[in-house]
């Protein structure tokens, strides 16, 4: 399930501290960007990688936003709905975006390119509103960046970077 | 007279990238062998004790006060962990400070290590934070390569060893003792203290947990000296601030001041004023945790004493400005609902009393407020605050209850008219 | 040792005691929900808060520890309304459905809403709807909604087994105690995170909708017979109609044996007790059939057996096969008949390879031990044991298979087949059939039929251990008392009455059967019991001094 060259990288992480269980949410970092999402069998391998049972691991794994226990899609669109974004317009960006892409927050287009989440304050209130797609900043957002965004993200032009 | 930045400075020199050669060309990397070479540790902590610099990152702990809770005792290890897991809603300094000046932060970090005499040391950033993550990485092996960490740092027989670690989305993990959970490998939820983490933090062992921008601080305090810094603001409250000011203003952004900079000059002055030529109607001073000030505050003095004396709080210095055109209660809702999500749920109060504020609000935003509501609000605050493990129920509550003091006329005309009157005004 | 003083009542106790604790000492409850004196402390359902006297905020009592001249208020405004407050919000997503839930009547959530709580809800949104009745193990049914997260389960099981099947799962107010997809929580003492739970979110799978706790009128203290750790029980008892039914199980605090605790098997093996195919009258075998007989005249008949076997070969040619399933009493009493009245030096008990010291050990480092059976240390402080020139288990029978044996007698123990599913029935049994096959006379009791019974010329029904009195000595060495928790049928005779019964046959007195009065002759013999009596032995047990 996970390649040696990522096992290598895990051994490396582990070795950092002083306890092993530390690695743990690094390790699942790398796991959810090589498995997709932190599927039962993974979560099961990092538990097993650890010696933690794979409750624990779940329980984990669930206490974090950033970590998927189900399916996403190839790109991950987090739209910052907090305070100043909301101030700026994040309300309409999130409502635009839901039209585009004709799915919900919360879901994945049903071509599983983009999943739309809401996210808390992602620290760009000095430039919000913002967003976040697949670890990229992308501030000052309007509805014509987004629609410019959303052209990139359909033919190709963003390639997912690991987060 | 424009104010010197100190932390900032790098944003007037041009095509400044926060690599090691730009942070050397402008003078970085000074006080670290001044501080190796002329400081004992206790010495260190005395000195930054004396400069009065307090923890930016939301309590304003004195510094060096919290290093000197740290054992002596050199058989037992000890960890300083650097908080880089700014999520107070309307802070945006510390994600600058890493991204820009790595190496500023750096530098802050093995000379805190060297004064606490810790040999391995995490920088807990933010899982959100990928491009600040990578660039502090990139920024560590530079100073690896030349000798600012690791082993015998710079021939003094100092090591340190100092790695990124990632959070994965969760404001919690900002609280000092849920940072170290989460670091643990556990669940971010804040522990039960006592015992600190200056007796028991890490593994157990004695640790220092410093914000990002406390420890940048620390570089020039060595380097000019706690004189020179005391003498920065208030007597108080030292030192440079960053205050980030966001909303409706005409130039949001970072903003590098002494602490007795007054509200009104921070927003008017700095900031350019209100967005549109509108009018201000409230303002966040210290991050969405810190109770609203209105107008009537605007000459307050933006130290940790003046802003509690108003009743609200200095916080992590993140000021979110709202013109006339926003609805208080559709701001508590969005206050409410970041609570909620946040909460880390292992105590009561704020596990079902974030949930329920936020119920309450967005029923009374919708329409369908009860004139019971508010009363049952601010009982449901007081039962909040000063009860749980960590005080993230008390900023959950704090901040509505200064809404309902502020702007209750607000609250009432919801309910009495059974919508939200500002319903179409503005993007809110 | 640090003296404070709680409502006005002056403590002493020793330092780091939680005020909870020293509270308790003396009687003051304050309640809580996620503090276990056997679990890890988290602090986290804040329901224990107390006013301390100088300290700014509340204080939780579970983690705050006592410090001299503290003062310390637990009923003062501050803390009931912390505590209305507290309830409040439990109570806010909290289904309120106790007329249905099991643990209505002995639930704690009921019971401090009623003395601490709020009267009304000020709460008008929706409950939010978690799953309800999910199965999570062999015992265990977990309903989501009336679970208030105060993680007691989850410790327990990263604690105590060291298993971890349970976990809190997401945060805020999505937290859900659950297990990893496809696991179950099936480790051997799963069954303590019913009486953990306390809400009726963790109920047993065996016991739902069986009975109110009100409706279980006696609640005796007992030990369980089911291995030599000797855990601590209470036996629930309801009265119907149709008699007396044991409906539950529970572990009884003994700090000394098993804590808080018990194991599954303990927990949930009683059934047997209740079973109709339990022997229920003594049988005498004509040809291949028992014959149910007049326990009066069996005994008769048998006495007239034995003396027939000892006039004609001597006492040696009879034997007496104990268990140590039996009570130190009853064991006591077989001795005093087979080893003074009949005379005979073959006794034993230790049928199994186990029982032989000191091969009786944890089983997991927990409670669980490999001898089986509850009494071997009773059996061999009462000595139990071959007299001078007697024989042990292997020594009779083979002296059955020579001829030389002639009466052998089996208590409680099947020498022949293979029952594990019944307690009081299994043993390996190579050619022991042919040896007992050569005997004139094999009397066997048992709870049921048996490969023994079924080669026995007489049977007596056994009682189980809950309609015994008398007492079990635990690996320890510790003496504990079982106390009758059903009345056992009437047609059947204890193991005391009959063996008295049958002394008064042979004309012979037995001495007085009732527990107190045989302490009152082990308590004049030497050994490890000497100068013991019944009354010392307390409800936690005697560990009589080395």
């Amino acid at each position: 399930m996970i390649a040696d060259s990522t096992k290598q990288r895990l051994d490396e992480l582990v070795a950092r501290y002083p306890e092993k269980r530390s690695a743990l949410i690094p390790i699942l970092h790398e796991v959810q960007a090589e498995v997709g999402y932190l599927s039962p069998e993974a979560i099961q391998w990092v538990a097993g990688y650890l010696g933690l049972s794979p409750a624990d691991v779940m329980s984990v794994a669930s206490f974090y936003d950033m970590l998927n226990l189900e399916p996403v899609g190839r790109h991950m669109i987090y739209v910052c709905h907090n305070l100043s974004c909301s101030l700026l317009g994040a309300e309409r960006l999130i409502r635009h975006l839901e039209e585009r892409l004709g799915i919900r927050v919360g879901e994945t287009t049903p071509d599983g390119l983009i999943t739309l989440k809401r996210m808390e304050c992602l620290a760009s209130c000095g430039t919000a509103p913002a967003i976040q797609v697949d670890g990229v900043y992308y501030e000052r957002m309007t509805i014509q960046k987004l629609d410019e965004l959303l052209a990139k993200l359909r033919d190709g032009r963003l390639g997912r970077s690991r987060t | 007279m424009a104010f010197e930045k100190i932390l900032t400075r790098y944003q007037d020199i041009p095509n400044y990238t926060g690599t090691i050669e730009d942070y050397l060309a402008q003078g970085g990397y000074q006080a670290l062998p001044k501080a190796l070479r002329e400081f004992q540790p206790a010495q260190l902590v005395e000195e930054v004790k004396k400069s009065g610099l307090r923890g930016r990152g939301g309590a304003g702990f004195p510094c060096g006060v919290k290093w000197g809770f740290i054992p002596k005792d050199p058989s037992r290890p000890k960890y300083l962990v650097c908080n880089c897991d700014e999520s107070e809603p309307g802070t945006f300094k510390d994600r600058m400070l890493i991204e820009q000046d790595p190496h500023q932060l750096i530098e802050g970090i093995v000379i805190s290590s060297y004064a606490i005499g810790c040999h391995l040391a995490f920088i807990y950033c933010r899982g959100e934070f990928v491009e600040g993550a990578r660039r502090l990485e990139r920024a560590l092996a530079e100073a690896y390569r030349q000798g600012y960490l690791g082993e015998n740092i710079l021939g003094s027989g100092f090591d340190l060893d100092l790695y990124v670690h990632r959070g994965a989305g969760a404001y919690i993990c900002g609280e000092e003792t849920g940072l170290l959970e989460s670091l643990e490998g556990k669940r971010g939820q804040p522990r039960v203290k006592p015992p600190f983490p200056a007796i028991a933090g890490l593994y157990r062992s004695p640790t220092v947990v410093n914000n990002v921008e406390t420890l940048c601080n620390v570089p020039h305090i060595v380097l000019r000296g706690a004189d020179w810094y005391a003498s920065i603001g208030p007597p108080k409250s030292t030192g440079p601030r960053l205050f980030s000011v966001s909303g409706h203003v005409e130039r949001p952004g970072n903003y590098e001041l002494p602490m007795s900079v007054t509200l009104r000059e921070l927003i008017f002055e700095h900031a350019g004023g209100i967005r549109n030529g509108r009018r201000l109607k409230a303002v966040i001073p210290g991050g969405s945790s810190a109770p609203v000030l209105t107008e009537q505050h605007l000459d307050l003095r933006m130290d940790f004493e003046s802003l509690a004396a108003a009743g609200s709080m200095g916080g992590s210095g993140g000021v979110i400005v709202m013109d006339d055109t926003v609805c208080m209660v559709r701001v508590g809702e969005i206050v409410s609902r970041f609570y909620h999500h946040e909460s880390c749920g292992q105590c009561t109060q704020c596990r079902e009393g974030t949930a329920w504020l936020h119920k309450v609000l967005s029923r009374i935003e919708r329409g369908q407020g009860r004139k019971e509501d508010l009363e049952v609000l601010l009982d449901m605050c007081d039962n909040m605050k000063g009860k749980t493990i960590c005080v993230l129920s008390d900023a959950a509550a704090m901040p509505i209850e200064s809404y309902l003091k502020y702007f209750r006329d607000e609250f009432e005309a919801h309910i009495r008219e059974r919508a939200c009157p500002f319903a179409g005004q503005g993007t809110f | 040792m640090p003296t404070l003083k709680i409502d006005g009542v002056e403590v002493t106790v020793p330092a780091n005691t939680s005020i909870l604790e020293a509270a308790k000492s003396v009687g003051i409850e304050i309640p809580h929900y996620c503090y276990h004196p056997g679990l890890s402390v988290v602090g986290q359902c804040r329901l224990c808060q107390v006013e301390v006297e100088k300290m700014p905020k509340l204080a939780t009592a579970c983690n705050t520890p006592v410090a001299d001249g503290m003062v310390v208020f637990t009923r003062a405004p501050k803390v009931e309304k912390a505590r209305r407050a507290v309830l409040e919000f439990y109570l806010l997503n909290h289904p309120l459905d106790c007329p249905i839930c099991d643990k209505g009547g002995e639930c704690p959530l009921q019971d401090f809403t009623l003395k601490y709580g709020p009267g009304e809800s000020r709460f008008v949104e929706e409950k939010l709807q978690r799953a309800k009745h999910r199965i999570l193990g062999p015992h265990i049914v977990f309903d989501a909604e009336r679970c208030i997260l105060c993680t007691r389960c989850v410790r327990f099981c990263r604690e105590i087994p060291k298993s971890g099947e349970l976990g809190v799962f997401s945060r805020g107010d999505r937290s859900e105690i659950n297990l990893f997809p496809g696991k179950a929580l099936d480790n051997a003492y799963s069954g303590n995170v019913i009486d953990l739970c306390p809400v009726g979110a963790l109920t047993s799978r065996e016991y739902r909708f069986r009975s109110r706790p009100w409706d279980l009128e006696r609640h005796a203290e007992s030990v369980c017979p089911l291995c030599s750790a000797g855990c601590n029980v209470l036996l629930d008892v309801r009265h119907r109609q149709g008699g007396e039914e044991l409906l539950r199980i529970r572990p009884r605090e003994n700090p000394a044996v098993n804590r808080w605790w018990m194991c599954d098997e303990g927990r949930f093996t009683f059934q047997y007790l209740a079973d109709p195919a339990r022997l229920r009258v003594p049988t005498w075998r004509e040809g291949d059939r028992p014959v149910a007989m007049d326990y009066d005249d069996l005994l008769l008949r048998l006495a007239r057996a034995i003396r027939r076997v000892g006039e004609a070969h001597g006492a040696s040619a009879i034997g007496c096969i104990a268990s140590s399933r039996l009570t130190n009493e009853e064991l006591f009493l077989l001795r005093r008949f087979f080893r003074e009245i009949l005379g005979t030096p073959h006794l034993d008990f230790r049928i199994r390879p186990v029982q032989a010291e000191p091969t009786d050990a944890s089983e997991d480092g927990i409670l669980r031990r490999t001898d089986k059976t509850a009494n071997s240390r009773g059996a061999r402080d009462l000595d139990i044991l071959p007299g001078p020139e007697g024989l042990d288990v292997a020594g009779m029978l083979q002296a059955a298979s020579a001829g030389r044996l002639k009466a052998l007698f089996v208590f409680e123990e099947d020498l022949v087949g293979e029952r594990p599913d019944r307690p009081g029935c299994g043993a390996p049994g190579r050619g022991v059939r042919e040896a007992l096959g050569r005997l004139e006379l094999l009397v066997a009791s048992s709870l049921f039929a048996t490969g023994t019974t079924a080669l026995a010329h007489v049977v007596l029904p056994a009682l189980g251990f809950a309609e015994k009195e008398g007492s079990f000595t635990n690996f320890q060495g510790r003496i504990q008392k079982i106390h009758r928790a059903l009345t056992p049928d009437l047609a059947s005779r204890s193991l005391p009455e009959a063996l008295r019964d049958l002394a008064r046959d042979l004309g012979r007195d037995l001495g007085p059967i009732e527990p107190e009065r045989i302490w009152a002759a082990i308590g004049e013999r030497p050994g490890p019991y000497q100068g013991l009596a019944w009354k010392d032995i307390g409800p936690l047990g005697l560990l009589p001094a080395p």
